[in-house]
């Protein structure tokens, strides 16, 4: 069981912190300049919340976490290129390894771009196969909402990103695409983006009066439940050693009897 | 849920002591003709449908943050579990996702036998689908001639590739076997049945007054309407729309084999019902051509043993038995993907529900419903 787990294990007390940080960041939310400041908080508080996990393998890791930049070129079709011309610099090309088309959008222009995708003649992006968001908590921004379109007339398709801050929201698709609908409402669930103009953005796949979003990279893998079951069963919080004798010991001495 | 009032008919006698007012009606979650756990509230008009509103998320397992936790080749089999009747296929989506992020070349013979493997899988696929959705609409003779076909599959399947529903069909590069001996013949055998088996089906039902009257000109939706709300498969080519992922981007050697789209015109029961019948005659001979033209070689393309694919992200999508099935993976450069994300076309499809229904029966919601093909393990995932 215990090589299954992600090599972040040890490092799981000092995300805990970051997310409170984050959260009270989220409540003041005074400047952008703030979260910066936030950021480089965190990575000072890493060195000395890591004595406190007393784990020597932990010492060995880089002080920062790395943030993920995709690698390979960014890929010109027509349609990127009529776009550039259109919006300017509200438009930026992304590198890709695949050879697959994909852009940036702001957040402001997003709305512009996606109706101009879908009813310009050249374009003419009429199916939204996908829409979903991924968490960068190690990135500048913390969030990206991807749509993937695709035209089944001109047989073309783009990936279009929108970068968002921690907490921003993002405005609703459904208006171009009824498709939206429910992709959106899924994303708000696992991710917690809230999607502004949405008809109907309520639970979806979650069980109703769901607090936490799971597929943000601060929550654990068994859920909040377990983690705690865990910590009552072994007296230490969050996850178990990476290192198996420790793992013995700790059984050994804390067994669990309910 | 609103319950206003709708106002009586001015004419009736009873317009001061009846009162007419929207009615709520459950199908589901426990439900037969939903196919699992699915809950729909039909907001009812005296008979007539004005709302469907779908609840899902009965079967939600999160394993789209279980795969942030294992290796790329770990991932592979908990696909398999999220459209349980076509599971084949799911394999070959996640693991085409990750050979087109590592820029791997699978051997032609591989892909070759992934197509036939593919194809008996939807084949199989859409007898469950038509056993089951005739059973809904009363038709219970016609869930057993389907099954029966589809245990000669399931044989195959479990002669090829060691288990008959949820068989982890193929590792990442390529495929796993060859094919064993006797195999190409029973599955020869097979094919040359399998259209008289068709039109059995197709006596049951094509011409048969009863099915007819429930099936044709119920749930129609337009093509342009099909689209915007994001359906795919057959019950996006019921509409009439030409779009079959095998066509569009031809993936694994699809564009060698000559095979027709079919396409409705209506967008009704009956249309979706006509494709997907014809599309198992469409299977049969693409099966047929691959195993006639099956060209010899590797089994397998060279991955390495730790699978790293560079940092970025990949969008790859095969025609699954029920729509256009997509994988999204974010890779970060180590051997875990960053993030994974699955579009599962019953999850898109299931959108339909509500605008084929309005106007229409209580009853035809079954139908239409049975018409979408949903598997509740996809749409929830």
């Amino acid at each position: 069981m215990t090589d299954e787990r992600p090599p972040e294990t040890p490092e799981h007390p000092e995300e805990k912190e970051k997310k409170a940080a984050d959260a009270e960041s989220g409540k003041e939310k005074d400047a952008p300049a703030d979260e910066n400041k936030d950021g480089t908080a965190a990575a000072e508080k890493q060195p000395a919340a890591k004595p406190a996990a007393e784990k020597p393998a932990a010492a060995a890791k880089p002080a920062g976490p790395k943030p993920v930049e995709p690698s390979g070129e960014v890929v010109e079709t027509d349609v990127t290129r009529a776009l550039g011309e259109k919006f300017g610099g509200a438009v930026k090309g992304v590198a890709n390894p695949c050879g697959e088309a994909t852009v940036s959008v702001e957040k402001a222009r997003l709305i512009d771009t996606l109706t101009w995708l879908h009813d310009d003649p050249a374009a003419r992006m009429d199916y939204l196969s996908d829409l979903t968001a991924v968490h960068y908590p190690n990135n500048e921004k913390k969030i990206e909402v991807v749509y993937h379109l695709y035209s089944i007339e001109k047989n073309h398709s783009l990936r279009v990103r929108v970068p968002l801050d921690e907490g921003e929201s993002c405005p609703t698709a459904t208006g171009i695409w009824r498709t939206a609908d429910w992709h959106e409402r899924e994303v708000h669930d696992l991710m917690g983006v809230v999607f502004d103009g949405h008809p109907n953005l309520v639970t979806i796949l979650l069980p109703e009066g769901w607090e936490d979003h799971p597929l943000r990279k601060e929550y654990p893998l068994g859920g909040a439940q377990e983690e705690e079951i865990r910590a009552n069963a072994f007296g230490r919080p969050g996850t178990m050693s990476d290192d198996l004798d420790e793992v013995r010991k700790i059984i050994k001495e804390y067994r669990y009897e309910p | 849920m609103s319950r206003e009032s709708t106002p009586a008919n001015p004419e009736s006698p009873l317009r001061d002591v009846m009162e007419t007012r929207e009615l709520e009606l459950n199908l589901g979650p426990q439900h037969p003709a939903t196919h699992g756990v699915y809950r729909a509230i039909l907001k009812l008009d005296g008979e007539k449908i004005r709302q469907v509103d779908s609840v899902i998320g009965y079967l939600h397992r999160g394993i789209e943050k279980w795969c942030e936790y294992r290796t790329y080749p770990k991932c592979t089999p908990i696909f398999d579990r999220l459209d349980y009747l076509s599971a084949v296929i799911n394999c070959h989506g996640y693991v085409g996702a990750v050979e087109k992020l590592l820029g791997v070349e699978v051997p032609k013979k591989a892909q070759y036998i992934r197509v036939v493997m593919d194809e008996l899988q939807r084949i199989a696929s859409h007898l469950i689908w038509l056993g089951t959705h005739a059973l809904d609409l009363g038709a219970m003779t016609m869930l057993f001639y389907p099954m029966r076909e589809r245990e000669t599959i399931m044989n195959l399947m479990e002669a090829m590739l060691g288990q008959r529903l949820l068989p982890n069909a193929y590792p990442i590069g390529g495929v796993r076997f060859e094919f064993p001996n006797g195999w190409v013949q029973a599955c020869r055998n097979f094919l040359a049945d399998f259209p008289g088996r068709v039109a059995d089906y197709e006596g049951l039902l094509s011409e048969n007054r009863i099915w007819r009257q429930r099936t044709v000109g119920v749930g129609p939706i337009s093509g342009e309407d099909a689209v915007n709300i994001g359906l795919s498969g057959p019950t996006l080519r019921g509409s009439g729309v030409y779009f079959d992922v095998r066509k569009a981007m031809p993936y694994s050697s699809y564009e060698d084999f000559d095979f027709e789209v079919p396409l409705g015109a209506n967008g009704d029961v009956y249309d979706r019902y006509m494709c997907r019948i014809r599309e198992m005659r469409q299977s049969a001979r693409i099966i047929q051509q691959a195993l006639d033209g099956m060209p010899e070689g590797d089994l397998k393309g060279k991955v390495s043993r730790i699978i790293r694919p560079p940092a970025g992200e990949v969008y790859y999508t095969v025609e699954g038995s029920k729509g256009q099935l997509g994988y999204y993976i974010v890779s970060d450069g180590t051997d875990k993907p960053w993030r994974l994300h699955v579009r599962g076309p019953s999850f898109v499809n299931l959108q339909g529900v509500d605008p084929m229904s309005r106007g229409e029966l209580v009853a035809d919601v079954v139908a239409i419903i049975g018409s979408i093909d949903i598997v509740l393990g996809e749409v929830d995932r």
